[in-house]
């Protein structure tokens, strides 16, 4: 319940300065992630009990290093300062520095307490004070930066309880500004500016200028004004760069005599680590290697809790047929909505499985050392080393793979890995390829060792990557897009994972996929559960119409059933969609049935198999490999009269699956973070091309 | 010989000479490479890029273009 | 009443998709292409 009293803080700071753990710390499980209105920004915000009766509502801006903005979610935070009439305007600003790289960290601390808004110093990460030998003089330290300081420890709460007392208490803070900038810069120019704008605090007419983009809640005079000044750009360049040297000064004066660092009791573990982890030979190897235990840990683990639930919602759904009186609802439920959710429910363990080992290695540090080793290989395809980890990311699922891109600061790099990123080898394709493989691959063993049909699996994954990285390379060239920037990534000192972190992580990137991917699946299989149970006419009398053809009298009830569903399904309103575009699948070596299963993968590339054995007529609560397999294995081509699923076809489909773009979902995601249509449908299209060919040719050439 | 930051060793200290205004981004000041500044080179990823250095303090990665856009002295 | 049922959520179904890929959201023209400046 909203409240009056209710205190709104904005918790900012560098990336690495563990401003999410303290953001956890303050809020627990009480954060909503949201969307800011029309960026695809999220929004982190939580309440934090400060006493009995009043509370803080906690906004957790997105890590930046400045408060001059060189990204879309940097923008974010310069927007939400200066900004008054905004929702989010904060009460009370606490500033996140740690203590390893306060002298950076304090920039925007000073940039902050010139806009003149309460702001609270918080230094972290204090628990590691002692060993690193520093010394801070906490007094002098507040006296010389005008503010309230909280000396604290995210991990190990501590200064937690203090923190909520000085947020508080916020309205006792000081807001002068520290050390007059302005006037060491150009005493006449700023004079200038604080006449033009004498409703703002200087240092936000200066933010106003400095900037490219158009502030909104500016009137049409402001936004004249504002222009004019930004005539003079060599001038404006020039003072900032001067801005920031004497930000830097005065940063310096003030930590020297209240911050002393005793060198020799710091210990030099991140010296060897970063020797061996960005190692020539040994970094790449090491980087390998984990990568492998990452995938062989999503294949092993994920299996079992993958069966619980395919087991699972097959016993809901024909538990809810039971109970609940017959009718169509009922069916809707059973046979489209149980069936739907336990689509998307049955991904869980291998995304998460994914982020957790992601996450892992953002939180120790290691990230950044394969960015450092990758960017120089990622850049002749296109892309950054920032691409390596959403391109990872992509063999859990292409949707929260695809927001990890936000973090790439070239436009046209970015661009290009949220383009390709659909070709990886997302967990939706792999019950597709697992029992196209069980059924056209021998299971036998090469040289010994080797399994035949894992080997396929790889090389389907190897295929995703090198379409992956020949696109990169096809539009890297092709596209004409400008985009100069700044590549600097810190290479933060490695931490202990926080448990707490990672799981809060891995919970909010889990959470995009079920409600991106999970709404939209649900949808579409309410939309093709309607169109396979419902058709013209001929549908409606297809009991009557079988019944009649029949010659042999005493066939069963069983067979009978059996016999009147294909018929239905034929009739209906999918099959008479399926037999339209049989046309255009057989040169792929598909009939309209398998048309049906192509159709119905575009709620999701896993529903094919489901969607088969609705088809072959498999009993529905026998959806296991085993029988939909031997199902699909005894399928004849009434045109050749050998198997329909051949070697042939086969090949055919699995190429088809590796490149055709059937995610809806995905295409949705690459709306929203290129705000444009240009480029799902360029993904459509061209992928689409690129699947029927292939599948085409390799038909072709295998018949 | 001009140096810049892409001529240092591995181990390596200088002290930043100069960066060029209209080459050089905002950004990489803030980072803390400013002039005058002692820069140290910790390791070169394979074809010297990207280049990972110590300067005031901050550890940081950068592309080989922009550290020769960085002038040092010794 | 069941058909009814069915023809509700249908509904919803057919317009919620409708929603999110024929309904043009609002963009935001600031930056599309990176803030570098």
């Amino acid at each position: 319940m909203k409240n009056n009293k209710d205190v709104k803080v904005a918790l900012i700071g560098n990336p690495n300065t563990g401003k999410t753990s303290l953001f956890n710390q303050l809020t627990g499980l009480k954060q909503k992630v949201g969307n800011y209105p029309g960026i695809t920004v999220e929004k982190k915000l939580g309440i934090c009990k400060l006493n009995d009766s009043v509370k803080a509502e906690v906004t957790d801006l997105p890590g930046t290093y400045s408060i001059n903005p060189t990204s879309l979610d940097e923008t974010l935070v310069l927007d939400t300062l200066l900004n008054e009439k905004n929702n989010s305007f904060p009460d009370v600003v606490v500033v996140v520095v740690e203590i390893e790289n306060i002298k950076r960290n304090l920039l925007l601390f000073t940039q902050i307490k010139d806009l003149k808004i309460p702001t609270i110093l918080v230094i972290n990460m204090i628990d590691q004070m002692k060993r690193k030998g520093i010394d801070i003089n906490v007094n002098e330290l507040e006296e010389k930066l005008n503010t309230k300081i909280v000396l604290a420890s995210a991990r190990k709460n501590v200064g937690i309880e203090e923190l909520k007392e000085v947020i508080l208490d916020y309205k006792k803070l000081d807001t002068t500004s520290i050390g007059k900038i302005t006037d060491k810069i150009d005493k006449e120019y700023f004079t200038k500016l604080k006449n033009a704008f004498p409703e703002f605090t200087l240092y936000k007419s200066w933010l106003l200028i400095t900037q490219n983009n158009e502030f909104e809640f500016l009137n049409d005079n402001q936004k004249k004004l504002v222009l004019k000044f930004r005539e003079d750009l060599g001038c404006i360049k020039r003072y900032q760069h001067k801005e920031t040297i004497f930000r830097y000064q005065i940063i310096n004066n003030v930590l020297k005599s209240s911050f002393k660092i005793d060198k020799s009791k710091a210990s030099d573990l991140r010296g060897i680590l970063d020797r061996i982890l960005t190692h020539k030979i040994f970094g790449y190897v090491i980087f390998a290697l984990i990568l492998l235990f990452i995938f062989q840990g999503i294949f092993d683990w994920a299996t079992y809790p993958m069966d619980i639930i395919d087991g699972a919602f097959a016993s809901l759904s024909s538990w809810t047929k039971s109970i609940l009186p017959p009718g169509t609802f009922t069916n809707l439920l059973a046979e489209g909505i149980v069936p739907g959710i336990g689509g998307v429910v049955i991904f869980i363990p291998q995304i998460a499985i994914l982020f957790t080992f992601i996450s892992i290695l953002e939180e120790t540090g290691y990230m950044s050392r394969v960015v450092f080793l990758m960017d120089k290989i990622m850049r002749k395809f296109g892309m950054s080393g920032k691409s390596v980890i959403p391109l990872i990311s992509g063999t859990a699922c292409s949707i929260p793979a695809i927001m990890a891109s936000r973090n790439i600061s070239s436009w046209k790099e970015r661009l290009i890995t949220i383009l390709v990123i659909p070709f990886t080898t997302c967990s939706a394709r792999l019950p597709v390829y697992a029992i196209l493989i069980a059924l056209i691959i021998p299971d036998k063993r090469v040289l010994g060792i080797l399994n035949l049909q894992g080997l396929t699996m790889m090389a389907l994954y190897l295929l995703g990557f090198t379409a992956a990285i020949f696109s990169a390379i096809l539009l890297n060239a092709v596209l004409k897009i400008e985009s100069k920037s700044l590549f600097v990534i810190e290479m933060p000192n490695y931490k202990i994972p926080s448990l707490k972190n990672i799981f809060y992580e891995v919970v909010e990137k889990t959470k995009a996929f079920v409600f991106g991917a999970g709404k939209i699946i649900l949808a579409i299989s309410i939309v093709l559960w309607f169109l396979a149970s419902n058709g013209p006419s001929t549908f409606k009398n297809s009991e009557q119409i079988v019944t009649s053809k029949i010659e042999n009298a005493n066939l069963s009830e069983d067979i009978l059933q059996k016999k009147v569903a294909s018929f239905k399904l034929e009739h209906s309103y999918i099959g008479y969609m399926g037999k339209s575009i049989e046309p255009m699948i057989k040169p792929m070596g598909y009939d309209w049935k398998i048309g049906i299963a192509l159709i119905s993968s575009f709620a999701a590339r896993e529903v094919f198999v489901g969607a088969l054995a609705t088809i072959y007529n498999v009993d529905n609560d026998a959806e296991n490999s085993g029988t939909i397999k031997e199902r699909m294995a005894a399928e004849v081509n009434p045109n050749t009269g050998k198997s329909r699923f051949d070697f042939p076809t086969g090949i055919s489909l699995l190429l088809f699956y590796a490149f055709a773009m059937q995610c809806i979902g995905t295409l949705a995601i690459v709306k929203r973070e290129t705000n444009s249509w240009k480029w799902p449908i360029l993904q459509l299209v061209g992928m689409g091309i690129l699947a029927y060919v292939s599948a085409v040719l390799a038909f072709n050439i295998f018949s | 010989m001009i140096k810049t930051i892409a001529n240092l060793q591995i181990g390596e200290k200088a002290f930043i000479e100069k960066l060029c205004l209209d080459n050089i981004p905002l950004k990489l000041l803030e980072m803390g490479c400013l002039p005058g500044i002692e820069v140290q080179l910790i390791q070169k990823a394979p074809m010297q890029d990207p280049l990972y250095i110590k300067v005031n303090g901050s550890h940081l990665a950068i592309r080989r273009e922009t550290a020769e856009k960085i002038t040092i002295i010794k | 009443m069941q058909d009814i049922l069915t023809y509700i959520v249908l509904g919803l179904a057919i317009g919620f998709l409708v929603k999110k890929y024929i309904f043009k959201t609002k963009n935001n023209d600031k930056c599309d292409t990176d803030c570098g400046c």
